[in-house]
């Protein structure tokens, strides 16, 4: 049994923000449903950090310039900046956009020795890049181990052959990545890698599962997966023509969808998992393009459509250097490395489920229909009047799978609302009130007096030219909303009216008129 | 020869023995003070059910508050005045809720995309539908199995089961004083199949958390427990 591949990870630090052609001494944060996922370090030195909310990162920063997330511009404009290592080694595998691994044994003997592999590719990528940002090199053994030595990096981390072990103890849990798991093992007692890797591995699989067993091997300097977990691999390729040949990205992305469709058809009827896929693309002219996708979960069907559409977008946009001179014919799907479906048991941490994606898949598309704001979601924030307490927001700006509609306000507790009604609460909260005359005994409008009491008793609510006689109403709750600003502040009493017909309303005294502002239906 | 007879027998035998699925199965669960009113015990996949009368927003939001509890998502089709602290608090999950506006456009054709990605869809009360695209979406709805809930639509072709609420009284609230606490209602069914016999049930709807509460249990008159009504006396402050 052999211990984890040689591997060497450069790494570019703020890609997200790099790609989107933009100085990393400018204030940028890119942000992806709400959240901020990557910022330059300008705008980190201000505090903006990630995970942040749009608006708190912009209260840290008035010039911050946010940009919405562009997966597919970051993967396309990652590509010329790979195509460089192309012939250091024809397997590049790419992470993620920004990240990318490449197995050592072959170029570390070709090009004597590690350093000169890793000044190599610093060369190489440094010159495309031009400046634009750094390139941080790590070798070590296995691809996680790797990557964290790139992380360390200053610019170059060579982690010794049999050293992983002891480079990955001292690291702090997090660095795993899985929220949900650190944050149990935090609580636990175990806060770096080495003194969870110091666990015995049975019971580590008994309490977390698979992927408690994936993290405990990384945390040990392993691969995520014993390596005769591997399945010998049976010819899973998919491919397709492209005729005629195909020149913009639309066309072959078509093609693309449905190739990913039917290989993550055939690999989930045998129970298999694809966590590492090649995508080759044919030209009319006979060049053949290669490229190593990696995902840490399992690739689903969406996700491989993604990456096959990101990496032809970068073939076919590319530089004049790297781009194929001709149409693309032919496009095969390769499942590179693939494993047993075991089924990530996400349900357990609250993650992504089944029906979550379902729901997530059919907001989008009908966003797609209707447009951005036909599809809303609910999300509690502060207030008194029914219509405040929860507010819909477009589903594109938040994440709908595991999501929480709660808003935690900076960590506080959502702060209470003196002078909100109890419940039960209105069923019906109409976006425009109508007006309505609420009279008393004598038929005279009822009002409300400067020291909060009605004028008299009411007696009949007229409302669309019929007058309902009251049987039951209580208030006035009078409510003195943001009196220090002079644009928004609103002074309004509030009724509970019962009329004879059985219908509740809550009924408002604004600016000398009332309004019937909420319903219990 | 022989072989492809005895693939044909135990095709026959595989046939038989494949497990059904039962109408018990096929249900969407509901909350416990509206089981009475289904002849399932449970919201059946695939069928429409229509409220109405007074009080036909809190009815419907009941109805889907047993599905959403229990991890499916809710759809809110052409309604945008819907109570949303209502909905919370009748047990309608809002992190399994999305609100759609269909813009004026084809409301048949929104709903059939959300059949089959969400389990309850939440029709409004002013959204007309076609007879005919019933009958397609009734197909669908069978065929993925989510279930529709129509606010006031009683009378409208293709609905299995209608609630109506024929009795309706508020409580809590005086001349005056007092507060809106709960609503007594008295529910009938009315519908086909084998909702054909008629049910009744009598419930607090809201209830004074806001989920329905069948009426018997201790919730109305007496004050629940943990909720004292008994003021503590007034003492003299030095």
């Amino acid at each position: 049994m052999s211990g984890p591949v040689r591997t060497l990870v450069a790494w570019c630090p703020d890609w997200p923000v790099v790609a989107f052609g933009r100085g990393l001494d400018e204030p940028v944060a890119v942000v992806h449903a709400n959240r901020v996922i990557a910022a330059s370090p300008e705008a980190r030195r201000h505090g903006v950090a990630r995970g942040l909310r749009r608006r708190v990162a912009q209260s840290r920063c008035a010039e911050l310039d946010v940009v919405e997330r562009d997966e597919a511009r970051e993967a396309r404009t990652f590509e010329p900046v790979l195509a460089t290592l192309d012939d250091i080694t024809p397997r590049v595998e790419v992470t993620r956009p920004g990240t990318c691994a490449l197995v050592m044994r072959g170029p570390s003997r070709y090009f004597g020795g590690d350093e000169a592999v890793a000044d190599l590719v610093r060369d190489r990528m440094g010159e495309v890049l031009d400046g634009r940002t750094e390139v941080r090199v790590g070798i070590a053994d296995g691809p996680f181990a790797a990557g964290l030595a790139a992380r360390a990096a200053h610019p170059v981390r060579i982690v010794a052959a049999g050293e992983s072990p002891a480079f990955l103890a001292p690291m702090s849990i997090s660095v795993l990545d899985r929220p949900e798991l650190t944050d149990v093992l935090v609580r636990l007692g175990i806060r770096s890698l080495g003194s969870f890797a110091a666990l015995p591995a049975a019971d580590v699989l008994a309490r977390f599962g698979n992927e408690g067993r994936g993290a405990h091997r990384l945390a040990a300097g392993l691969d995520e997966r014993p390596p005769d977990a591997r399945l010998a691999s049976p010819d899973w390729s998919v491919s397709a023509e492209i005729d005629p040949p195909a020149d913009r990205v639309d066309r072959v992305a078509f093609v693309a969808r449905t190739l990913a469709d039917d290989l993550h058809q055939r690999l989930d009827h045998d129970g298999i998992s694809c966590v590492r896929i090649a995508i080759e693309a044919e030209t009319e002219h006979g060049e053949t393009l290669l490229r190593l996708w990696r995902h840490e979960g399992a690739l689903s069907a969406g996700a491989i459509a993604d990456r096959v559409r990101w990496q032809l977008d970068g073939w076919l946009n590319g530089s004049a250097a790297t781009r194929p001179s001709g149409g693309i014919s032919r496009v095969t799907l390769l499942p590179d490395e693939i494993v047993p479906a075991t089924g990530r048991q996400l349900g357990f941490w609250g993650g992504e489920s089944e029906v979550d994606e379902r729901a997530a898949r059919v907001a989008a598309r009908l966003q797609g229909q209707l447009g951005a704001d036909a599809v809303k979601v609910p999300e509690r924030r502060g207030g008194r009047h029914p219509d405040e307490q929860l507010v819909l927001v477009s589903a594109s700006t938040v994440e709908l799978r595991g999501r929480s509609a709660d808003l935690p306000v900076d960590g506080d507790e959502v702060a209470p609302w003196p002078g909100r009604l109890p419940a039960p609460s209105p069923s019906r909260v109409p976006a425009k009130p109508h007006a309505v005359e609420l009279t008393d005994a004598e038929g005279a409008m009822v009002t409300v007096t400067g020291r909060g009491l009605a004028s008299a008793p009411p007696v009949t609510l007229g409302i669309r030219g019929r007058s309902l006689p009251i049987v039951g109403w209580a208030g006035p709750w009078p409510v003195d909303e943001r009196w220090w600003d002079t644009d928004e502040h609103r002074r309004r009493a509030r009724f509970q009216i019962l009329t004879d017909d059985g219908q509740a309303r809550l009924v408002t005294l604004e600016q000398g008129q009332w309004w019937v502002t909420a319903l219990w239906d | 020869m022989a072989a492809a007879e005895r693939v044909r027998d135990l095709r026959l035998v595989a046939g038989q023995v494949a497990p059904l699925a039962l109408a018990r199965e096929r249900t969407l669960p509901l909350l416990p003070a509206l089981t009475s009113l289904f002849p399932e015990g449970g919201l059946r996949r695939g069928s429409i059910v229509a409220v109405g009368g007074v009080g036909a927003t809190s009815l419907a939001l009941a109805v889907a508050a047993g599905p959403s509890a229990s991890g499916s998502w809710t759809a809110v089709v052409g309604d945008p005045g819907l109570g949303l602290t209502a909905a919370a608090e009748a047990g309608v999950v809002l992190e399994r809720m999305l609100v759609v506006d269909p813009k004026g456009q084809d409301v048949a054709g929104v709903i059939a995309a959300l059949v089959g990605s969400v389990d309850v869809v939440l029709v409004g009360p002013g959204v007309r539908i076609r007879p005919a695209d019933v009958r397609r979406l009734t197909a669908r709805m069978r065929e993925r199995g989510s279930a529709l809930v129509r606010i006031g639509a009683l009378d409208e072709p293709g609905v299995d089961i209608g609630l109506r609420i024929v009795e309706s009284e508020w409580t809590g609230l005086g001349a005056g004083h007092g507060l809106l606490r709960a609503r007594r209602v008295r529910v009938e069914t009315q519908g086909r199949g084998s909702a054909a016999r008629p049910r009744g049930a009598a419930l607090l709807l809201p209830g004074p958390q806001g989920a329905p509460v069948v009426l018997g249990e201790p919730a109305l008159d007496e004050p629940a427990a943990g909720e004292s009504e008994v003021r503590p006396a007034l003492r003299v402050l030095a």
